[in-house]
């Protein structure tokens, strides 16, 4: 598991596009967003100014790592090297878990090069070095169960629908489920599904939203709303739990399917 | 002796295969679905929106990783390049069957609109005629983006994550892009989330005119068939 992760890791970091799609996520983010990452700056409070960053950096760049992991899995059944692997005394599961949290690291790096290189841009113009321990908070609670998150979904799916369909999905699922109000359609946005992570930013973080808005919790007259319970700590840490744990589910019907197909 | 085109065009959509066939009516019909299903707590005016929404976004985004998808999928690619017919213009026809397949999709969709009587409910409809632009501006914006990114990263993955994050960010930051002329000439979803109707005929033709230079620029780098050969395969 762990050759197959370290594998994963540095092949997936020597690929040059996965850089360049990241580098102009962000220089998009940066350019259009220029407005609020400036009132970030400007937050006095390294607690919040972390959370909101990570908020910011949650709602685009998952778009970017959930594309290009999409074709990791099925890669090895396309070059024609599964059944190679399939005949090594390795564990499938092993080797399936050893290149999912291989893939998840390295769509972790640019995500941490990025956040944390904002952190210490903030500390530094802010005077705030503690900024640093908001970010790396932020990073395990916040920002890495999304990528297990959406990293189970992006090796498993294209195992029943093809990338390109997964895609297309994968991006109208991040809208619909992530950014539209909960009052104008049924939606898993700001409830316990929601990979965002609209709880723990609220309640481990401390950011409830601006104006009218908040990440999480109940939202009077939607639906769903036994999706959405009110917002504390626990349900924080419930949150994190369930996305973690439908990764797990999600992974473990990607070995099952895998195992029947190859039989 | 050229080849006879009705096999030619036949062969391509095969090659297309179901994954191109399959996206554009699943993710246009899903949007209609959800619009339906919503129909009894949303009003008139939500509903519209929707169904406007399944042709402005929905069909767009199936053409853009559609075609986002096409380079680096040939095993064979170094064959095709030996071809009399250059690598690039089989490229090109399988664009035509993508985005041509996803109009299909969206001239349905707008002529039941019309049918029913939906068309007519959403205020910024502009006419059954012109009013096409709705679909067919972003869609061509965004299946030439994603041929270029395409061209540019040789990845379906990599493209695809471009103008999935591209199409993400006119979502999210609708607001800020209202507040200047050149975004707004840009937008995608000017007819459903647009703030200034008047520029809604600029749009149009800025966003179509934007998708011939990004056709041509891509045009221009898949006529070096040989960075192709190093395509990453998917």
């Amino acid at each position: 598991m762990i050759a197959a992760a370290r594998y994963e890791l540095v092949m997936m970091l020597r690929r040059r596009s996965m850089w360049i799609v990241n580098g102009a996520i962000v220089l998009l983010l940066v350019l259009i967003s220029v407005g609020q990452l400036r009132d970030v700056f400007h937050d006095r409070d390294a607690q919040l100014a972390m959370a909101r960053a990570a908020f910011l950096i949650q709602l685009v760049l998952p778009i970017g790592y959930g594309c290009l992991l999409a074709d990791r899995l099925i890669r090895d059944a396309r070059l024609g090297v599964a059944p190679l692997l399939d005949a090594t005394p390795a564990p499938a599961a092993g080797r399936l878990a050893g290149k999912y949290l291989g893939v998840c690291a390295a769509a972790a790096v640019p995500l941490a090069v990025v956040y944390f290189g904002f952190a210490a841009l903030y500390a530094a113009t802010a005077g705030r070095p503690v900024a640093l321990a908001w970010a790396a908070a932020a990073f395990a609670v916040v920002i890495a169960p999304a990528v297990l998150f959406v990293g189970a979904f992006a090796l498993a799916v294209p195992l029943v629908v093809p990338a390109p369909l997964f895609r297309v999905l994968f991006v109208g699922y991040w809208f619909w489920g992530n950014l539209i109000s909960p009052a104008a359609m049924p939606t898993t946005a700001q409830s316990v599904l929601e990979p965002v992570g609209g709880y723990p930013i609220q309640e481990l973080l401390g950011w409830h939203g601006d104006g009218a808005f908040n990440p999480a919790g109940p939202v009077p007259g939607a639906s769903l709303n036994f999706l959405r319970p009110v917002a504390s700590p626990a349900t924080a840490w419930l949150s994190i739990a369930v996305l973690l744990a439908v990764a797990v589910l999600v992974l473990a019907g990607a070995q099952a399917f895998r195992a029947r197909t190859t039989r | 002796m050229r080849p006879r085109p009705l096999p030619l065009w036949r062969h391509e959509i095969r090659r297309a295969g179901w994954t191109a066939l399959l996206t554009p009516p699943l993710v246009v019909g899903t949007v209609v679905v959800v619009a339906a299903l919503n129909v009894g707590e949303a009003g008139d005016l939500t509903t519209a929106r929707a169904l406007f929404a399944a042709l402005e976004m929905a069909a767009p985004l199936a053409a853009g990783i559609g075609a986002a998808s096409l380079i680096g999928r040939d095993p064979v690619t170094e064959l095709l390049a030996t071809m009399p017919t250059g690598y690039r213009s089989i490229l090109l026809r399988r664009l035509g069957v993508t985005v041509g397949w996803t109009a299909l999709v969206a001239v349905l969709l707008a002529g039941s609109l019309l049918a029913t009587g939906w068309w007519a409910r959403w205020p910024y409809n502009h006419g059954a005629v012109i009013g096409q632009l709705t679909w067919i501006a972003p869609t061509l914006g965004l299946a030439a983006l994603g041929f270029l990114a395409g061209a540019v990263l040789r990845g379906p993955a990599a493209a695809g994550g471009l103008v999935g994050a591209f199409w993400i960010f006119q979502q999210i930051f609708a607001g800020p892009a209202q507040e200047q002329r050149w975004s707004r000439l840009l937008y995608l979803f000017v007819t459903t989330r647009g703030a200034v109707p008047a520029d809604w005929t600029a749009n149009r033709l800025t966003l179509i005119g934007t998708a011939g230079v990004l056709g041509v620029l891509a045009w221009l780098l898949l006529g070096r068939t040989e960075r192709l050969l190093r395509a990453v395969a998917e």
